[in-house]
C-alpha cells in the first residue's frame, strides 16, 4: 500500500489537504480573505456549528438520529432569552438553566426511543414538531433583544483573528474527544453504536447508552443556542431553524459511520471548518448564496463515497 | 456439466487466499471440499459463484473458459450456491425467498399463490413442516437454512455448491438432506459440499479436494483412498491431537448457580438443576430444543414467569444482561460470534475490555489506554490468538481467533459463571481441540460453566454431567463417563424417550 493510500484511510486527511487547498487558493484569489477582520468574521461564524455537528456526531455515534438538535436549540435559546429579559435572571444562573433545558429535552427522546424501542429518528422527528410547537407558542414568534452586555461582548470580542467565541466549542471537542476515547461511558456508546447486541451481551445496558446519548446531545444543542444568542445579540425563535443539514453534514464528512460505531472528533471539527472556508469562498468570490446549499449536498455525497471506499479497503465494509 | 479451476490464485491486502489452487468437480459426483478456517474454501466458492475475481487462473465450464462478473451470471450457467452466511430477506416469506429473483406473476402482478405452490415443492424435499407462506424472521435458525437450501436447489442447478450446509440443522434434516443430494448426484448434478464434520464428508462424498493455506494438499482424491486420519493430517499438515482435559473435583456441596421449577416467557416448563464450582454441566438437545433461549432466560434477556433462580444459594432477581454481568459475575460466550458477541469494527483491545472499561477507569473516569493494553494483553496471550498486534480489526480476524476474543472478554471480566454456547461450530480442528482444553481450564481454576452445545463428541469430552433438553424441558440428566458409546445412547435415549414430541417454536 501506498504512502498515499494510507494517507486516505485516515479520515480527516483528506479534509487537511481540502482545507489547505482550499485556503491556499482562496489567499491567492481573494486579497481580503487572508485579512484579519474576515478570518475573524469566518470563524465565529464557525463557533456555533461546531457545537450543531457534535450534538448530532453523539446520536450517530450510538447509531441513531436526533432529527430535533435545531428544534431544541430554537426552545432552549427562547427560555434562556425569557428569563434574561422577563424575568431578570444573571447569567450564572440562565446559561446553566438553558444548560438544563436542553438535557431535559435530550433525556424526553432518549427515555422515548429507549423504552418504546421506537426508531429515534420518528421519536425526535416528532418531539422537534412539539419543541418546535412550544417555541412559537411561547414568543408568538417575537424575538428577546435586551441581552446583557457582557454575553454580546462575549460574542463580539476576539483577539486577533480568535473570536473568544471559538473556545467554548473548542473546550467541547477536546472534552469530547477525550470522552470517546478514553472515558467508559464513551466508549461504552460506541461499543453500542458498533453492534448494540454484542454490546447488550456484554453487560453494557442499553437503555443507559441511549438515554445518555440523547442526553449528551440535548446539552450540546443548548451550548449551541446560548452560543447563537450572544452571536445574534438577540434570542431570535428562529434559531436552529437551519441546522439540520449541518448537524448530519459535518460528522458524515468527517468520518462517522451511519451505521454507529465510529465517529471522528478532530474529522467533524476539519469539516465544519472546510464548510466555513467553502461558504467564506463563495461569499468573497460573490456567489449566490443559494449554491452554497447544493455545494453542501454535493459535499455530503463525496464524503459517503469516501467512507465507503475506505471500508472497502480496509476489509471491514 | 463440469466445472474445472486451473491455477487460480486470489490476493487480499496481507493475505494470498488461493495460491495456484486446481478444483475438477464432475458432473454426477459429489465432491468434498475440505480445510481449516483460512484455508481458502469460502474464497474459492466465492469465486466460482461471481461474488469476487480471481487475480489469475481459470473458470472452465464444460472446457470453455467464463468469468463470471456477479452471482447472476453464474445462476444464468447453471452455478448456484448455498453460503455460510445467511442471505435470506427476514420480512418477506418463505416462498418468495425461496423464487426471489423470478416470482411467478399473473397480470403483471405476484401471483402469491404460484410462489407458495412453487416453493412448496423445494420445501417437501426437505422438511414438509415449513410453510411457504410463513415470513422467514419466524423460522428458527435451522428452518432458515434449510429454506437457504431449497433456494438454492430451485433455481434447478447443474452445479450446486453447498458451504457448511449442516452446520445448523439437526440430524433429522441432515439426513433428508442427504438422500436429496444424492438423489441430484444420480439425476447428474455436480455437487461441491463443505463441511467441518469429517463423519458427514465420509458418508456422502464421492472424491475430496483439500486445501491447506490456499494451496492444494489433495485434489480429486477418491474417498475410498481416505481414512480420517489421513484427511485430518492433510488438512492440519500433522496428525491430530486429543484435547487433554484436567480431572477436577467438583465438591457437589459448592453450588453456585441453582434452578427450581423454572418456567419462562420462551415457553421453558419445570427446568430444575443445579451448577456447582468448578464444574463443566452440559446442556445437550437438537437445535431448536431451547437451550439458548434458556441462556437468554437465566441472563436476564427473557422474563421467568414462575419457579426460582438462586445464585450461590440467595434467590436473584436478574433484571437484565447488564445486572447479570455486574452483579452476578456472569458471562455469556455467544453461539452467534458476529451478531452478539463481538463488534466487528473495533479492535480487539476495546472488544476484550469493554467489560472491564468501568473498572480500568481512574477517578475522574479515565481509561489509560497503556493499562487498558496491559490488561487484556495477558488473555489474548494465553488464548494464543493469532494476530500482529492488539489494534487489529476483530473482523479481520479468522473464525476461531474471533472466538477466543469473546471468550477473553470473559476471562478478563473474571466471570464466575460462564455460559458457553456452541463453542466451535465452524472452528477447525486445530482451534476446538485448543478451545476443549481452555475450557477445561477456566473450568479448573473454579468457574461453574453451563455449556450448551449439539456436538455430542464435544459434550462427551468436556462436561462433567449433562442435562438432556428436548421440547423446551428437561428430559434427562446423564453422568458422563467419557466413553462415547455409552453416554451418547443414555442420551439418545431420553431425546426418543420423549418421542416426537414437536418442540415450541424458538425465538
Amino acid at each position: 500500500m501506498t504512502l498515499f493510500r494510507r494517507l486516505l484511510l485516515v479520515e480527516w486527511s483528506g479534509l487537511a489537504v481540502a482545507i489547505l487547498l482550499g485556503a491556499l487558493a482562496l489567499s491567492v484569489i481573494a486579497p481580503n480573505f487572508l485579512t484579519e477582520f474576515n478570518l475573524y468574521v469566518m470563524l465565529r461564524s464557525l463557533s456555533v456549528g461546531l457545537l450543531v455537528a457534535f450534538a448530532q456526531m453523539v446520536t450517530l455515534g450510538v447509531g441513531q438520529m436526533n432529527i430535533a438538535v435545531g428544534a431544541l436549540g430554537g426552545l432552549t435559546a427562547i427560555i434562556f432569552g425569557a428569563t434574561i429579559e422577563l424575568y431578570g435572571f444573571p447569567l450564572l444562573l440562565a446559561i446553566p438553566l438553558a444548560l438544563a433545558i436542553g438535557a431535559l429535552g435530550g433525556l424526553i427522546n432518549g427515555l422515548l426511543t429507549a423504552r418504546t424501542g421506537v426508531n429515534a429518528f420518528i421519536i425526535t422527528l416528532a418531539t422537534a414538531s412539539a419543541f418546535t410547537g412550544i417555541n412559537f407558542g411561547i414568543t408568538g414568534s417575537i424575538p428577546f433583544y435586551k441581552m446583557p452586555a457582557s454575553l454580546v461582548a462575549f460574542g463580539d470580542h476576539h483577539l486577533g483573528a480568535m473570536p473568544y467565541l471559538l473556545v467554548a466549542p473548542l473546550i467541547v471537542a477536546f472534552l469530547l474527544g477525550l470522552f470517546f476515547s478514553r472515558a467508559a461511558p464513551g466508549r461504552e456508546l460506541l461499543a453500542f453504536g458498533g453492534n448494540p447486541q454484542a454490546a447488550e451481551l456484554s453487560g453494557i445496558s442499553r437503555e443507559r447508552v441511549v438515554v445518555s446519548a440523547h442526553v449528551l446531545s440535548g446539552l450540546l444543542a443548548a451550548a449551541a443556542a446560548v452560543l447563537a444568542v450572544a452571536q445574534l445579540g438577540s434570542a431570535q425563535p428562529t434559531i436552529g431553524a437551519d441546522w439540520l443539514l449541518l448537524s448530519f453534514a459535518a460528522p458524515i464528512i468527517g468520518g462517522a459511520a451511519l451505521t454507529g460505531g465510529h465517529i471522528s472528533v478532530l474529522g467533524t471539527l476539519f469539516a465544519v471548518l472546510l464548510l466555513g472556508l467553502i461558504q467564506n469562498g463563495m461569499v468573497l468570490a460573490k456567489v449566490d448564496p443559494y449554491w452554497v446549499q447544493f455545494v453542501l449536498g454535493a459535499l455530503i455525497l463525496a464524503a459517503v463515497g469516501l467512507n465507503r471506499w475506505r471500508a472497502v479497503n480496509s476489509g471491514v465494509a | 456439466m463440469g466445472l474445472a479451476l486451473e491455477a487460480v490464485s486470489k490476493s487480499f491486502p496481507g493475505v494470498k487466499a488461493l495460491d495456484g489452487v486446481s478444483l475438477d468437480l464432475k458432473a454426477g459426483e459429489i465432491h468434498a471440499l475440505m480445510g481449516e478456517n483460512g484455508a481458502g474454501k469460502s474464497t474459492l466458492i466465492k469465486i466460482v459463484t461471481g461474488l469476487i475475481r480471481p487475480d489469475s487462473g481459470r473458470v472452465l465450464l464444460d472446457g470453455r473458459a467464463v468469468q463470471f462478473g456477479s452471482p447472476r451470471d453464474a445462476l444464468s450457467e447453471g452455478v448456484s450456491a448455498v453460503h455460510q452466511e445467511r442471505n435470506l430477506i427476514p420480512r418477506f416469506s418463505v416462498g418468495e425467498n425461496i423464487l426471489l429473483e423470478r416470482l411467478p406473476t399473473r397480470n403483471g402482478l405476484v401471483d402469491y399463490g404460484a410462489v407458495a405452490r412453487e416453493a412448496r415443492r423445494y420445501l417437501e424435499l426437505l422438511d414438509p413442516g415449513i410453510d411457504a407462506r410463513a415470513k422467514v424472521l419466524s423460522l428458527s435458525v435451522a428452518q432458515m437454512q434449510i429454506v437457504e437450501i431449497a433456494k438454492a436447489l430451485s433455481s434447478e442447478a447443474k452445479i450446486l455448491l453447498l458451504d457448511e450446509p449442516t452446520a445448523s440443522i439437526t440430524e433429522h434434516e441432515t439426513a433428508a438432506l442427504f438422500k436429496l443430494l444424492r438423489k441430484l448426484r444420480d439425476d447428474g448434478v455436480a455437487i461441491v459440499f463443505v463441511s467441518h464434520k469429517l463423519e458427514e464428508v465420509f458418508a456422502i462424498a464421492d472424491r475430496i479436494t483439500v486445501l491447506r493455506d490456499g494451496k492444494n494438499v489433495a485434489s480429486g482424491a477418491p474417498m475410498e483412498d481416505m481414512t480420517r486420519q489421513t484427511l485430518v493430517s492433510l488438512m492440519i499438515g500433522r496428525p491430530e491431537r486429543v484435547a487433554e482435559i484436567a480431572e477436577r473435583q467438583v465438591d457437589p456441596s459448592r453450588v453456585v448457580l441453582e434452578a427450581r421449577g423454572l418456567s419462562t416467557t420462551r415457553g421453558h416448563k419445570n427446568i430444575t438443576f443445579a451448577l456447582r464450582h468448578g464444574e463443566i454441566l452440559g446442556l445437550y438437545g437438537l437445535v431448536g430444543a431451547g437451550r439458548s433461549e434458556l441462556a437468554h432466560a437465566i441472563l436476564g434477556d427473557a422474563r421467568i414467569s414462575g419457579g426460582e433462580l438462586l445464585i450461590r444459594g440467595e434467590p436473584a432477581r436478574i433484571r437484565d444482561v447488564h445486572d447479570a454481568s455486574t452483579r452476578f459475575r456472569m458471562g455469556y460466550v455467544s453461539e452467534d460470534r458476529k451478531q452478539e458477541g463481538l463488534i466487528l469494527m473495533h479492535s480487539i483491545t476495546r472488544n476484550v475490555a469493554v467489560t472491564i472499561w468501568r473498572r480500568l477507569a481512574n477517578v475522574i473516569g479515565l481509561i489509560n489506554p497503556r493499562a487498558e493494553s496491559r490488561a487484556v494483553a495477558p488473555f489474548i496471550k494465553r488464548l494464543d490468538v493469532r494476530t500482529p498486534s492488539l489494534g487489529q480489526l476483530v473482523g479481520n480476524l479468522s473464525g476461531g481467533n474471533q472466538q477466543k476474543v469473546s471468550i477473553a472478554k470473559w476471562l478478563a471480566a473474571q466471570s464466575e459463571i460462564l455460559i458457553i454456547d456452541e463453542p466451535t461450530v465452524g472452528i477447525d480442528i486445530k482451534t476446538k481441540t485448543y478451545l476443549h482444553e481452555l475450557i477445561g481450564e477456566i473450568a479448573c481454576e473454579g468457574a461453574a460453566i453451563l455449556l450448551i452445545s449439539s456436538d455430542m463428541a464435544e459434550m462427551i469430552t468436556l462436561a462433567d454431567r449433562i442435562l438432556v433438553m428436548h421440547g423446551f424441558r428437561l428430559v434427562g440428566e446423564v453422568a458422563n463417563d467419557h466413553q462415547y458409546e455409552t453416554t451418547s445412547r443414555a442420551i439418545i435415549g431420553y431425546i426418543h424417550a420423549v418421542g416426537d414430541v414437536t418442540p415450541a417454536p424458538a425465538g
